[in-house]
């Protein structure tokens, strides 16, 4: 059973002098008129620099990838490039005499390039303290410089990790920062087609109190501008504006279709006279005598013939639980379509598909697993992800990671094209 | 001899270890030819079930779905991506495969060669020779579920019962008792303070003097939260039932005590109060039985976790015995036993009036054979 929500993500509407306002958490529903959905641009009030280095940020990148990304040729080369130009805009600025016009234009290059240019020079001087670190323990005798060689493997160990640290500054500056990074957002959900049962809406719902966690564990603002549930505690469609720091830069990449696969559960009515249930028998006494590992269960329905097996689990009691769930979503599914039979239809078109967007990800709560499609990124523990506390801000953060790769990427491609 | 051989190379060689070729004098194991090209996984599957049957391994195709999927990072084939079914293997994962099912080929239980199985859900690690818990059995902490649920709705206050478990083995009911009991804390933050000054209960040696230490310490644990404490003879269970207590973070919440409570000594001096319910799948199976238990069993799984005695009734019977000693007035015994039991042990309590014991109701398995028992304590 799959059902589809979209969620859009809109930059938010630019309000010259306008105050973030103070949000508050509306439990009960309201109706709103339509929003506006131009895109427009929200100039942020802001006049700090943000801080490149953000605590979580650099976590991630203290590992190998970043080393390899430095050993590529292309990288080492693009660098050394970058660094001959500053120096020669070093010298050009000093020595040779400009215009006013040009002198500004260099000045702002010379500008740009200043922190990536220190960086470089930084890891090559610590490159260097590694090599001549390495000769000297080669050269040490030993069984005398037992504790000189203690001394050098500390030493390497801190040139090791100020390293790191340098590749991931390195890495981070070369990154071509995004214009709208800065922006606040409107997001808006809205649940997709369903054809029975309501796992759609109360999926979109609980979608929409994903973000809104999410929004309190990056301490964002969360301010709600619509609200439209659907029926039996269920989400037709909501939006809200989110603002602080980095929040489109965060939420860039959640726009899209998110697609839902979950046995819903149902109050059918089930006579334990009317089932018949299959499981593996072992001859004789059973119990402690035998050690099967066949957990297959098989439902019978008896008054209709649905059968429904399941061998999903290891442990037979939930095989069983997952069987009657299963027989109970199908038998009300069945139910429906009898009253939908029976029922005179006035409408003749069925109500229009939605326009074709990307299915960006999948929550299937039988496997208890969320699949980001893009980067083929899997999380465990669908409950815990969907408070949006640290489960979706490690696959954000990925998903970040992942753009910036292929960001540096082109980058370099486009590099060696133009140098060719 | 042949039994504990068996059992040193399941331990020294556990599920997952590379290059295991230790050449064995019993084994008749022979070298597989290595697989032509990649394989998928349906075609492993396929490959080590014909591999199986053909040397008489039972539930072939099973074995080899648990033990393919395993590698794959699934818990069963079913749960697989069915993208993965076509996807050729790497040379490391097959050659996994090939270890794990070596084993399998002298009848180690699936259970040990994966080094975990499920239990009501949880997940828990298997280590031989600690028993492996049984599917029956799932359905005996369903029961005591259902029972703790209708007294604490008849009583008004939320269950939270004192449970002992005799015989927990890898924890199985203990922990997954615990895990489905409601817990309640009282809020505040005095309460919290306690609960940070007591030393967690971890399991420990029979000794007298700790005993009594963390009993006192014990009760100040006010508030609603049900608490087991369970009790196995052997040093595997004990130290496997508290690997799964933190692996489940219930470690708070059980007390692990290594004590053979057969031995009249280990009763006498009680730290704790008298239990609300004593939960048990004790060894029950009629000892001429034994020899007739299937290699996977007989050669891999503790006996003492299997050998009733005569009649299968040894540990059943001391278990009731002690019922005045531990268990509250109308407090309960849920036991798992043969299906011959349920008379014996009719008629077992009517030859001991004095220890106010009833046998209130007794259970059918999910195959339809009388298997648990409900006897419940009324009297001084």
């Amino acid at each position: 059973m799959n059902r589809h929500l979209c969620v859009w993500l809109f930059r938010h509407p630019s309000l010259n002098g306008y105050l973030q306002c103070h949000i508050q958490l509306h439990s009960h529903q309201f109706r709103q008129i339509h929003l506006d959905t131009r895109l427009q641009v929200f100039r942020q009030n802001r006049n700090c620099i943000l801080h490149l280095l953000s605590k979580n940020w650099s976590r991630r990148y203290c590992h190998q990838d970043t080393k390899m990304l430095w050993k590529h040729k292309a990288l080492q080369k693009y660098m050394e490039n970058l660094s001959k130009e500053y120096q020669t805009l070093e010298q050009c600025l000093q020595h040779i005499p400009v215009n006013e016009e040009n002198r500004r234009s260099l000045n702002r290059r010379h500008a740009e390039l200043a922190p990536l240019a220190a960086i470089y020079q930084e890891i090559q001087e610590t490159e260097q303290a590694i090599e001549e670190l390495e000769s000297m323990c080669k050269s040490l005798n030993k069984q005398d410089e037992k504790q000189l060689q203690e001394l050098a493997l500390e030493e390497r160990q801190t040139i090791d990790q100020k390293i790191n640290m340098l590749y991931n500054e390195l890495f981070q500056s070369l990154v071509p920062k995004e214009k709208y990074d800065k922006n606040d957002v409107i997001l808006e959900v809205t649940a997709g087609r369903t054809t029975g049962g309501d796992i759609c809406q109360q999926f979109t719902r609980e979608i929409f109190d994903m973000y809104q966690n999410y929004s309190c564990y990056k301490h964002w603002q969360f301010e709600l501008l619509n609200y439209t549930p659907a029926d039996y505690g269920g989400l037709h469609h909501a939006a809200a504006r989110i603002s602080g720091d980095g929040v489109y830069k965060h939420l860039k990449y959640e726009g899209g279709i998110h697609r839902v696969q979950r046995i819903p559960e149902v109050d059918v009515k089930l006579d334990p006279k009317d089932l018949r249930i299959d499981t593996f028998r072992a001859k004789g006494a059973g119990g402690q005598h035998v050690n099967k590992t066949d957990s297959a269960v098989r439902l019978v329905h008896i008054p209709t013939g649905l059968v429904v097996e399941c061998q999903q689990e290891r442990s037979q009691i939930k095989n069983k639980e997952i069987a009657f769930r299963v027989l109970r979503a199908r038998l009300y599914q069945q139910i429906i379509e009898k009253d939908k039979r029976q029922q005179q239809s006035a409408r003749k078109l069925q109500v229009g598909t939605r326009a074709q967007s990307e299915r960006i990800r999948t929550y299937n709560f039988t496997q208890d697993r969320v699949s980001d499609h893009r980067i083929a990124y899997e999380v465990r523990d669908i409950k815990e992800f969907l408070c949006g506390g640290k489960g979706l801000d490690q696959l954000i953060q990925r998903l970040l990671q992942s753009a910036d790769e292929e960001a540096i990427a082109e980058l370099l491609d486009e590099h060696l094209k133009s140098a060719k | 001899m042949e039994l504990w051989g068996r059992m040193l190379w399941a331990l020294l060689s556990g599920p997952g270890r590379r290059g295991s070729t230790r050449g064995w004098a019993f084994s008749s194991w022979q070298p597989q030819p290595p697989l032509a090209g990649l394989s998928s996984a349906i075609e492993l599957v396929s490959h080590w079930t014909g591999v199986f049957e053909k040397r008489g391994i039972p539930e072939a195709r099973e074995s080899s779905e648990y033990i393919v999927a395993h590698v794959l990072g699934a818990k069963t084939f079913q749960s697989l991506r069915p993208a993965l079914w076509t996807q050729p293997l790497t040379s490391q994962q097959l050659q996994c495969i090939r270890e794990l099912s070596s084993r399998r080929l002298q009848r180690m239980p699936v259970q040990y060669i994966l080094g975990e199985w499920d239990f009501q859900g949880l997940s828990l690690r298997m280590v031989p020779p600690v028993f492996i818990p049984r599917p029956e059995t799932e359905e005996l902490v369903e029961w005591v579920l259902e029972e703790v649920a209708q007294r604490s709705h008849a009583v008004g206050s939320p269950g939270s019962p004192l449970i002992l478990e005799v015989g927990c083995g890898s924890g199985a009911i203990s922990l997954s008792l615990l895990s489905q009991l409601p817990q309640e804390r009282l809020r505040g933050s005095s309460w919290m303070r306690e609960d940070r000054a007591a030393p967690s209960p971890l399991w420990f040696t029979d000794s007298n003097a700790y005993h009594i230490y963390l009993a006192r310490l014990w009760p100040r644990r006010k508030g609603c939260w049900s608490r087991v404490i369970a009790v196995d003879k052997r040093e595997a269970a004990i130290s496997l039932t508290h690997e799964n207590a933190q692996r489940l973070r219930l470690q708070d919440r059980i007390w692990i005590i290594h004590l053979d409570m057969t031995s009249e000594r280990s009763w006498t001096h009680l730290p704790w109060g008298p239990m609300d319910l004593i939960v048990s799948n004790p060894p029950y199976v009629f000892h001429q039985d034994m020899e007739q238990l299937a290699p996977e069993i007989r050669s891999y799984e503790d006996p003492a976790a299997l050998d009733g005695g005569e009649e299968g009734m040894d540990i059943i019977t001391h278990i009731l015995a002690l019922a005045p000693r531990l268990l509250k007035d109308s407090g309960s015994i849920f036991l798992e036993v043969d299906p011959r039991h349920p008379e014996l042990v009719s008629s077992w309590l009517q030859s001991r009036p004095d220890l106010y014991l009833n046998l209130v109701a007794v259970r059918r398995d999910f195959c339809g054979r009388p298997r648990f028992l409900h006897i419940r304590r009324s009297g001084p």
